[in-house]
């Protein structure tokens, strides 16, 4: 195949000697720390022995979560979309309060290991663990196809090259790593990644900023008065997109955020279910950090691009390409230090390979624990278990760069397509398992199934099937946008499963009886399961030696 | 989205059970075997909260879910049907709809976590809870400053 070669015209292609050596430097160190954090067992593969605390779980949120879509493919969205980008920052910020009142503590209550556990145990069905296990591949390869373009491009303006060649290097560069570290490693790395790429990120703000004489001290509110110099298009409501698709797009990502296994892995992580509540907490300050910059940085990005290179908007306007790197363009533009535009390009790379990290260990884990171990082969040692973890992530690296050589959209637009697939399979299923103890087995499957349905037709209508006239089925498109496909979708898929789980038998008493324990205020043991405790409680009454030893496993009781 | 129409589909129940309930949860602390029966044999539906905790945890969730609702498809919903007021206005420099989708909307889910966070400490505490992990730390302080540590 010939590989179409994006090139950002705007960027400064060539090699750079000290950004070069910058970023080189940054990937040796996190093979370093996860080398040093590496492992062999698998509870620490996936869940780090649950035993990460509040500030630095917030920052493996925050790392975690903000990939290339928000270092670089959230403001090329304001730059180019204008006030539909901010459907973006609304709907990738916003869902984590969905994801803490209504998730969070009873997901590290349940205390599996990953999504397919959940819906697997939850639903009591293979069949059920394996769509979920299929859904949590399928969102991996389809979010980390965004981060290869990001890397890719980035890597442009640091190594010189071409865009193939970027690809394949850094998407080497990822996968080794990973294979290497597992979650205890790319964890203790979450946090080193998060400092880099928030430093990056608001240092370059604040020079572009500073140095244009744009701002001096808060950019993230001073960039208002910039907006009336702006093309209007840069503000404008609904000017490109309508209503409708602003209102799908931040839904899709809200529920998609609440539906995302690599994010609900965090979860598990963690010491106790408070650790889950306020490592949220910090997580979403260590996003609001990120989210509050990006929209001022579009706008300075813009400005340059208008005075500097030409029209932003029409024909000859801003490039997608260019535009996923506006915020390296726009330090460039600045006439900012080389080394300094390298440590905003390397804080690129640290986002992308930090989500690529989490992501690929959820799908390994879902190839090697959820299909393998609970489907194939009961008996598999933990040797195999790993085997098969690290054969995936090779083998979803390996498609994920080929995927990524001629990408179908932006950044943040591939990204989006993850977190309406999330919104529509895993969500409900997460939501109502957790919160209606009578969703039985057959309800789940009816409901994901209707899920990847909605979801594949959309993508396949509007992407890939797609003619330079447009969507296949227009009205389709119109209804089930592929980015927003949550909207109407998940609504649907909640009524599906509530309807079939009404229709057919109650689940049985011992899981809702895993349910209730998920709600219980009673604290639980730091290695704990909700399954283990409502067993215990269940076949022994009231006398019974382990379940007062769960009790006080969690904590003191009162004494009167 | 289904979960708009449950603010009156919430039973509220009589104060009378709620109080008696409410003492077994905060009494119950001392058999801890008959507390667990207690919660496991309770059903779980988001709309029918069967136990005192759940019922006071599900209110502070569906009010803290509205005020959330409003500030996270206010803005836009304004934007669209007052369009002109929305961006004539001009407030620090911005289009007013521009500040509110931009700045005040993930501004406002972040200080709503952060309540939300604290509301539940607090609940937890109202019902003797205790998250400190070691198991045998008999000293209340122990949460005192875990909590401190994520603020």
């Amino acid at each position: 195949m010939t590989p179409l070669q994006l090139l950002p015209d705007a960027l400064n292609a060539s090699f750079k000697a000290v950004p070069a050596v910058m970023v080189s430097a940054m990937l040796l160190l996190f093979l370093g720390i996860g080398y040093v954090f590496r492992v062999a067992d698998t509870e620490d593969l996936w869940v780090a022995g649950r035993s990460i605390g509040n500030v630095e779980n917030g920052m493996a949120i925050g790392a975690n979560w903000m990939s290339a879509a928000s270092y670089l493919g959230m403001a090329a969205l304001i730059a180019l979309s204008g006030y539909y980008g901010l459907a973006y920052v609304v709907g990738w910020s916003t869902g984590y309060f969905i994801l803490l009142i209504f998730l969070a503590a009873q997901m590290r209550r349940f205390g599996k290991y990953t999504a397919p556990d959940f819906v697997g145990d939850r639903f009591d069905s293979d069949a059920a663990r394996a769509i979920a296990a299929l859904t949590t591949i399928l969102i991996g390869f389809v979010y980390s196809v965004g981060q290869a373009r990001g890397m890719g491009l980035v890597g442009i303006y640091v190594f010189g090259g071409d865009y193939t060649t970027m690809v394949v290097l850094m998407m080497s560069i990822t996968v080794g790593y990973l294979a290497l570290s597992g979650m205890l490693g790319a964890t203790k790395n979450m946090a080193v990644q998060y400092v880099i790429l928030i430093v990056a990120f608001l240092a370059g703000l604040y020079a572009v900023g500073w140095t244009q004489g744009y701002s001096t001290i808060l950019p993230h509110i001073e960039y208002g008065a910039l907006l009336s110099e702006l093309d209007s298009q840069f503000t404008e409501p609904f000017a490109t997109d309508s209503f409708y698709l602003w209102v799908a797009t931040a839904f899709s990502l809200i529920v998609g955020t609440c539906g995302l296994p690599h994010v609900l892995v965090r979860f598990y992580t963690v010491e106790s279910e408070r650790t889950a509540r306020w490592s949220t907490v910090w997580g979403l300050f260590f996003i609001c950090l990120l989210y509050w910059s990006a929209p001022a940085f579009a706008a300075f990005g813009t400005d340059l691009y208008a005075n500097v290179v030409g029209p932003v908007y029409g024909a000859n306007g801003m490039s997608g390409a260019e535009g996923d790197v506006i915020v390296v363009l726009a330090s460039q533009l600045a006439n900012l230090p080389e080394w300094f535009v390298g440590l905003v390009a390397a804080g690129g790379v640290a986002a992308a390979i930090a989500t690529t990290a989490g992501l690929f260990i959820s799908a390994s884990s879902a190839a090697a624990h959820d299909i393998y171990t609970n489907i194939v082969n009961p008996d598999a040692t933990q040797r195999q278990q790993l085997l098969i973890g690290r054969g995936t992530i090779v083998a979803l690296g390996a498609v994920v760069t080929v995927t990524a050589l001629d990408p179908p959209a932006l950044v943040g637009e591939l990204v989006a397509l993850a977190f309406s697939l999330a919104g529509l399979v895993l969500f409900p299923m997460f939501f109502l398992g957790l919160w209606w103890e009578n969703a039985n087995r057959q309800g789940a499957l009816a409901g994901m199934t209707t899920g990847l349905v909605i979801w594949t037709a959309a993508v396949l209508n509007e992407l890939v099937l797609a003619t330079d006239a447009g969507p296949v089925v227009p009205v389709y498109a119109d209804v089930f946008p592929a980015v927003g496909a949550a909207l109407a979708g998940t609504p649907i898929v909640f009524a599906v499963t509530i309807a079939v789980s009404l229709a057919t038998e109650e689940p049985d008493e011992r899981i809702k009886r895993i349910v209730r324990q998920c709600h219980s205020p009673e604290p639980m043991g730091q290695q704990e399961s909700a399954e283990e405790v409502a067993t215990d409680g269940g076949q022994v009454s009231a006398e019974s030696q382990p379940s007062s030893d769960a009790e006080s496993d969690g904590g003191p009781r009162r004494g009167e | 989205m289904t979960e708009d129409n449950t603010h009156e589909a919430m039973p509220e129940n009589d104060t009378q059970a709620r109080e008696s309930h409410a003492q077994t949860a905060t009494d119950g602390g001392v058999a801890a075997g008959r507390e667990t029966a207690d919660y496991l044999d309770a059903e779980v539906n988001i709309f029918r909260p069967s136990t005192p905790f759940m019922r006071d945890h599900l209110r502070i969730i569906w009010v803290m879910f509205a005020a959330w609702a409003l500030l996270v498809f206010g803005p836009v919903v304004a934007t669209y049907f007052a369009t002109d007021a929305m961006t004539s206005v001009t407030v620090l420099g911005f289009p007013l709809h521009y500040l509110l989708t931009a700045v005040v909307s993930p501004t406002g889910a972040l200080v709503l976590s952060f309540v939300y966070a604290r509301r539940r400490d607090r609940l937890d505490s109202a019902y003797g809870i205790d998250h400190s992990t070691g198991g045998d730390d008999p000293d209340p302080a122990a949460t005192a400053t875990d909590g401190g540590g994520g603020e």
